[in-house]
């Protein structure tokens, strides 16, 4: 009994020690990606793979042939990443530039033409929020990044602004449901500007 | 154990203070949510923009990329690998944006309501309906006609079997028309297509009327090619001469302009080739066949010493033995001769031209560097037929005034406004007005759509799918190809080939089995793309060119992105004989009929129109950009004017900006002067395009159309309009405007005296 209770407060520290330094284990709905108001695949617009159905078997095209995804720039519909501090997410009307012509049958598109028609705005569930008290500016990252000779914690060179993402944000464009891959916390922060030599006053992200 | 009172209130104070304090500590929940905007924010910089290849229609025969954002077109620029233009591009085709999102533009089928006499909206469905039911109660099949621009490539096969489906006739309109620059090139190098002049490689070019850097067949690429011409490397800088009535912008750029009588340019081109027989400077042989083997004898009546060729041409005979020696002269070769605009506009049109051509064949330049490149047939089999060449011929003057006598029933005007473009005498109102039905297919209400009786609103090419086989081509197999660039800008207008396959369905001539296209039903109907892609096929199993391809989805994609096809090692291996010039019985070659219409004795003058450089012939005086675009000579904007001779106006007292009356046994014009010294005394120029009264909001009350006084002059043999043979007489009606004009608007930066050097001084 004592034993039980004992192993049952151990795991409960250790979930909360967990969650505190990193990301929670993934148990009871802990760090799953969120329901979205429409089950946007990213694997479709910014992947360039074969596409896969649910049984993992390859998506065919109406010739038979296996369906691609579209391989879009993340900037495409992220706009604002290299310009400000949110990244941003595109309006509906965005959406509708290539929906008004395609996909129209498709059950989560005609969410997103339902939600054009009457002028709903799309709600979408947060995955990657930073406490209040840190800002942090996509932009300046962005520039970091991209200029020569500042190589990418994989070793790799950023050319564009799309290169860059994934360094936090792993990859987006094979995920199916987008989901946090880095625990985003302070240290993770602070590791990563010692290894560039970037400030670390406080200032820096607490203002 | 039991609870007692104090303790079970004690912890639930405990636990409603820690609810209450937890709950605070909570993260809001909109915290956790991201909204999506319904409309895109205005200051967001959009992220990416697309350039998509297409053919320009402003400017026929150029090759465009246009700078697509958000689904929206944004500039248009020349595409670097099109052959014709080689990433340069005119005026003409940036202002094709300024179609695409015109205010005046037509968004719905207008149909004239009988009871009203106006034209009023009605619903596709009903317009096709209406349509098709005049074309079956036709009753007699062959009292159709349709009256296009000179079509080219796929659409003028589909309009043409469209046409022989209901045993009609097709004409091409086009307004100052080079009906005679077809037949003398036709005559000369036995070509149904214009050659490619190679000017970028020439050493000394001479040009007669053609005003080839601003208006004249394809002015980019002859532009580009000037550039090579003058400033190339590697090559001694070429020299020009222009022989022309007007002094043009390409009269402004040569070494040598020589001013001469309207209608005598054959006269002079022979007088040279006179001269070059005779002084030994081409061997008599290569006059072999021009002259029917009489050679020099035949051409006795040029001499320049001959009082009438002075008199014809206005040129002496010195400067036209200098010009014929340094034409032939070795050390000038490839010399090249090119003609047409105004020298082809008279009733010698089709004797000058020859003339001019001809002394091409005497400097022994075709189908080599420097000289006349013939054109090949076009790559796609379906595409060479006599059938569909002839559908890029315009009319002559002859032809429209026949018309009128034919008793046309139905007519179908596409894209072309002949009411403001023929002259009176043609008489193109009256068959209008005569015709039981009338449907314009057009982008925008003009003067002939006006008098339609069903309107259908067209897409504006850069909504359109199309093609071009450039005629004059670059001197090898060029199949251009049109794209949409952006969706429909309205969602009323529709694509005139997707149309004429449509009808051709409902109308049961089985004109897609003709054209060897699925039948398809009624939801999937076979479109014009369908047809453009039957021709891209064929391109395809060539296999050769600028694009190959595994799989022919690969090879489409291709000519998309690169907009088009060529094959540079396809050109004319070659050549056929040149037809004798016109040889009288005495076995010389004779004299031509040279005629004007008009007023004769003081203040009268040659009436010289010419095209606009920025407006053409007025089909694109509706756009803003290109009314401001300033005249290149005279600097003039938003208006027509009147070149005359600063001197002549002098004497006759007239300034600049005065209204003067122009008159012609065909009608009254009026419009400002514009005085000029390097107009020739004997002529007056005006601009022809504008007097539109009925073309949008910026077209309309405009300038004055001067094809209202042109006389029905024609060509000797081709009966062909000879738009250039009407006198006029001028009055000063006494009026003074303000005209716009940019010169002189900003004032001339002063050089300090001691910097100005008369080089006159230094000879």
């Amino acid at each position: 009994m004592v034993a039980t209770g004992g192993l049952l407060l151990t795991l409960a520290g250790l979930f909360v020690v967990r969650a505190w330094w990193t990301t929670p284990f993934e148990v009871l709905g802990f760090g799953a990606a969120p329901e979205q108001p429409v089950a946007f695949p990213h694997t479709v617009h910014a992947g360039d793979g074969v596409l896969l159905m649910e049984d993992g078997h390859p998506k065919l095209n109406s010739d038979g042939s296996e369906a691609y995804g579209l391989g879009m720039d993340c900037t495409y519909c992220h706009r604002n990443v290299d310009k400000g501090a949110a990244a941003s997410v595109p309006p509906v009307e965005q959406c509708m530039d290539c929906h008004k012509a395609v996909g129209g049958d498709l059950q989560e598109v005609k969410k997103v033409i339902q939600a054009w028609d009457t002028r709903q705005p799309l709600v979408w569930e947060r995955v990657h929020r930073l406490p209040d008290h840190v800002r942090f500016v996509h932009e300046a990252h962005m520039r970091f990044f991209t200029q020569p000779g500042n190589l990418l914690p994989s070793g790799q060179q950023a050319l564009v602004p799309s290169d860059v993402c994934s360094t936090c944000h792993g990859d987006v464009a094979n995920m199916v449901e987008v989901n946090q891959v880095r625990s985003l916390k302070m240290g993770d922060c602070v590791d990563c500007h010692r290894d560039y030599s970037a400030p670390t006053d406080c200032v820096t992200c607490h203002y | 154990m039991g609870i007692t009172r104090r303790q079970f209130l004690r912890w639930s104070g405990v636990s409603t203070l820690g609810a209450v304090m937890f709950n605070g500590c909570r993260i809001p929940e909109e915290e956790l949510q991201i909204e999506s905007p319904v409309d895109m924010p205005e200051d967001l910089v959009s992220g990416i923009d697309n350039w998509y290849a297409t053919v320009c229609q402003h400017d026929m025969s150029s090759g465009i990329i246009v700078r697509v954002v958000e689904g929206r077109a944004k500039k248009i620029e020349g595409n670097p690998d099109y052959p014709m233009n080689q990433g340069r591009h005119s005026a003409r085709s940036e202002a094709a944006l300024q179609s695409l999102y015109h205010p005046d533009r037509l968004v719905e089928p207008l149909y004239r309501d009988q009871r009203l006499g106006q034209l009023v909206p009605i619903s596709w469905a009903s317009a096709r309906q209406i349509l098709s039911d005049k074309l079956a109660g036709l009753s007699d099949k062959g009292k159709f006609r349709i009256v296009t621009g000179p079509l080219r490539g796929h659409l003028a096969l589909l309009t043409s079997e469209f046409v022989k489906g209901y045993g009609g006739a097709h004409m091409a309109f086009e307004s100052l028309e080079q009906v005679t620059l077809k037949a003398a090139i036709k005559s000369v190098f036995g070509q149904n297509r214009l050659p490619e002049f190679d000017i970028a490689n020439a050493k000394h070019l001479v040009a007669f009327g053609a005003d080839f850097l601003s208006t004249w067949q394809a002015p980019v690429r002859y532009a580009r090619a000037y550039g090579e011409f003058r400033q190339g490397e590697s090559r001694r800088r070429g020299t020009h001469v222009q022989v022309d009535s007007r002094f043009s912008m390409t009269a402004a750029s040569a070494d040598e302009w020589v001013p001469v009588k309207p209608g005598g340019e054959g006269v002079l081109a022979l007088s040279m080739a006179y001269v070059m027989i005779r002084d030994g400077y081409v061997p008599s042989v290569h006059a072999q066949a021009l002259t029917d083997g009489k050679l020099l004898p035949a051409l006795d009546n040029f001499s320049p010493e001959n009082e009438s060729v002075r008199n014809a041409t206005g040129v002496d005979a010195s400067r036209i033995e200098t010009l014929a020696h340094e034409f032939a002269n070795p050390g000038n070769q490839p010399a090249l001769a090119i003609g047409g605009g105004s020298a082809g506009a008279h009733t010698s049109g089709l004797f000058n031209l020859k003339a001019i051509y001809a002394l091409n064949v005497l400097v022994n330049n075709i189908n080599s560097k420097g000289g006349v490149i013939l054109n090949p047939d076009p790559p796609i089999k379906e595409l060479s037929g006599q059938d569909v060449v002839s559908m890029g011929t315009p009319a002559s003057l002859e032809e429209w005034q026949s018309l009128s006598g034919q008793n046309v029933e139905v007519l179908m005007t596409r894209g072309v406004n002949p009411i403001h473009g023929l002259p009176k005498a043609a008489g193109f109102s009256e068959v209008m007005a005569n015709a039981s039905f009338v449907v314009s297919f057009a982008s925008f209400l003009d003067e002939t759509v006006a008098l339609a009786d069903l309107v259908l609103p067209e897409h504006t090419y850069l909504e359109d799918w199309g093609d071009d086989v450039p005629d004059p081509g670059p001197g090898y197999q060029v199949f251009g190809i049109q794209q949409p660039v952006v969706r429909p800008f309205h969602e009323g207008t529709r694509s005139f080939g997707d149309e004429l396959l449509i009808l051709g369905a409902s109308v049961a001539n089985d004109l897609t089995g003709i054209l060897g296209l699925e039948p398809g039903d009624e939801q999937i109907r076979p479109e014009f793309r369908d047809l453009l892609r039957k021709g891209a096929y064929d391109l395809w199993m060539q296999n050769r060119g600028s694009v190959k391809a595994e799989t022919f989805d690969g090879f489409w994609n291709g000519i998309l992105e690169r907009g088009g096809w060529w094959d540079m090692e396809e050109n004319v291996k070659s050549q056929s004989a040149p037809d004798p010039l016109p040889i009288g019985s005495d076995g010389k070659i004779t004299w031509p009929t040279i005629e004007f219409q008009g007023q004769q004795g003081v203040d009268t003058f040659n009436l010289l129109p010419f095209l606009s450089n920025s407006m053409m012939d007025g089909t694109l005086a509706h756009l803003p950009w290109l009314q401001a675009t300033p005249d290149p000579i005279t600097s003039m904007t938003w208006h027509s004017w009147v070149e005359i001779n600063s001197k002549t106006a002098k004497d006759m007292g007239i300034k600049e900006g005065d209204m003067l009356e122009l008159s012609s046994p065909s009608g009254i014009v009026e419009a400002p002067a514009y005085l000029h010294p390097a107009v020739p005394p004997w002529t007056v120029s005006v601009p022809v395009g504008q007097g539109h009264t009925d073309y949008g909001q910026y077209a309309s009350g405009v300038g004055v159309n001067i094809m209202n006084i042109i006389a029905p002059m024609v060509d000797a043999d081709t009966r062909a309009l000879a738009w250039a043979g009407t006198r006029v007489k001028v009055r000063n009606t006494g009026v003074n405007i303000d005209i716009p004009k940019f010169e002189g608007s900003v004032p001339s930066i002063e050089a300090e005296e001691g910097q100005i050097i008369q080089i006159t001084n230094l000879h």
